[in-house]
């Protein structure tokens, strides 16, 4: 079914042949536009005396440091560039999913947001795995997944291996469900009673949106400051 | 009309999926609750701070309706 309602387009090389969304990669490349087009536009000439808008910039990233600094308990600054640009992604994304794009239409699928869309809420579910195994390499070396050995230490390791599987399949999922479940329930709602009983619920999915974005923010700075941090 | 039992079969678990996987998550966002009177009606003073985690944790335990909710889906898709 989450297959169903995407522009699917088939490039066969070879004996290969990818399918790519191209509905996802639209709606995924502006709300990625715009936020480059945002960063771009906030870090030329710089002041020491703010405008308006550089200090709303300022209150973000502040946002952001002030958060990872109560999650974590250090080294928690390095680790913002990754956190917030996901944060700040995942937003624009599910709110776009509100926007009036749907008027304009395509072959197959519509323009929602792209988390409707389980490979992209995956990519970044990999990527957050990726990151975060890696810095917990980097900072506890060969102690990462074996702390002691011993009895305990290899059935923790052994836990740690099958959270690896678990964690960014809960991520993916638990994304795309909550957004996807929004669409539905809204196109039901719309069957209901046209125009009116959706509205309730479109407010409904902003609040998911943040909420959904929020939760993926906490989720990764939990798992990077477990990789990272000394914790027995 | 010619019965498909197979298909009959997967819209029927599709409706246990979303009916059990909606005990769990009305529990947990219940106990989340329960969690956050307690919490306000003891301490008002922190109710701002509370309504976050509260948000974060029923976010959490709703999305195990959701998985449910992607199985059936899948089920349903058949």
């Amino acid at each position: 079914m989450s297959e169903i309602g995407h522009w699917i387009w088939t490039k066969t090389l070879g004996e290969n042949s990818f399918t790519f969304n191209l509905d996802t990669i639209f709606t995924m490349w502006f709300a990625m536009i715009v936020l480059i087009v945002v960063a771009f536009i906030a870090t030329r000439r710089l002041s020491l005396v703010p405008g308006k808008f550089q200090a709303v910039c300022e209150n973000i990233l502040k946002f952001f440091w002030g958060t990872m600094d109560t999650m974590m308990p250090q080294g928690a600054r390095k680790h913002v560039p990754l956190v917030a640009s996901l944060f700040l992604f995942i937003l624009f994304a599910n709110l776009m999913g509100q926007l009036p794009l749907r008027i304009i239409h395509l072959q197959q699928g519509e323009l929602a947001s792209p988390t409707n869309d389980i490979n992209l809420t995956a990519a970044l579910a990999i990527i957050v795995l990726v990151y975060y195994v890696g810095a917990g390499i980097k900072a506890k070396k060969g102690k990462f997944l074996l702390h002691e050995v011993s009895f305990v230490g290899i059935v923790m390791m052994l836990v740690e291996l099958l959270e690896m599987v678990t964690r960014p399949l809960s991520l993916a999922i638990r994304l795309f469900a909550n957004v996807f479940a929004g669409e539905i329930l809204v196109t039901l709602m719309l069957g209901a009673c046209a125009y009116f009983a959706p509205l309730p619920i479109m407010f409904f999915e902003i609040l998911v949106a943040f909420i959904q974005a929020t939760v993926f923010m906490m989720l990764t700075i939990a798992y990077i400051s477990s990789a990272t941090n000394e914790s027995h | 009309m010619e019965t498909n039992l197979a298909l009959n079969m997967a819209h029927l678990g599709a409706g246990l999926a979303i009916g059990f996987g909606a005990i769990g998550a009305g529990l947990g966002i219940g106990f989340a609750t329960k969690g956050l009177m307690d919490a306000v009606s003891r301490q008002p003073e922190v109710a701002g701070k509370a309504f976050g985690f509260f948000l974060l944790g029923a976010a959490l335990s709703e999305a195990c309706a959701l998985y449910a909710f992607v199985v059936a889906m899948q089920l349903l898709g058949k």
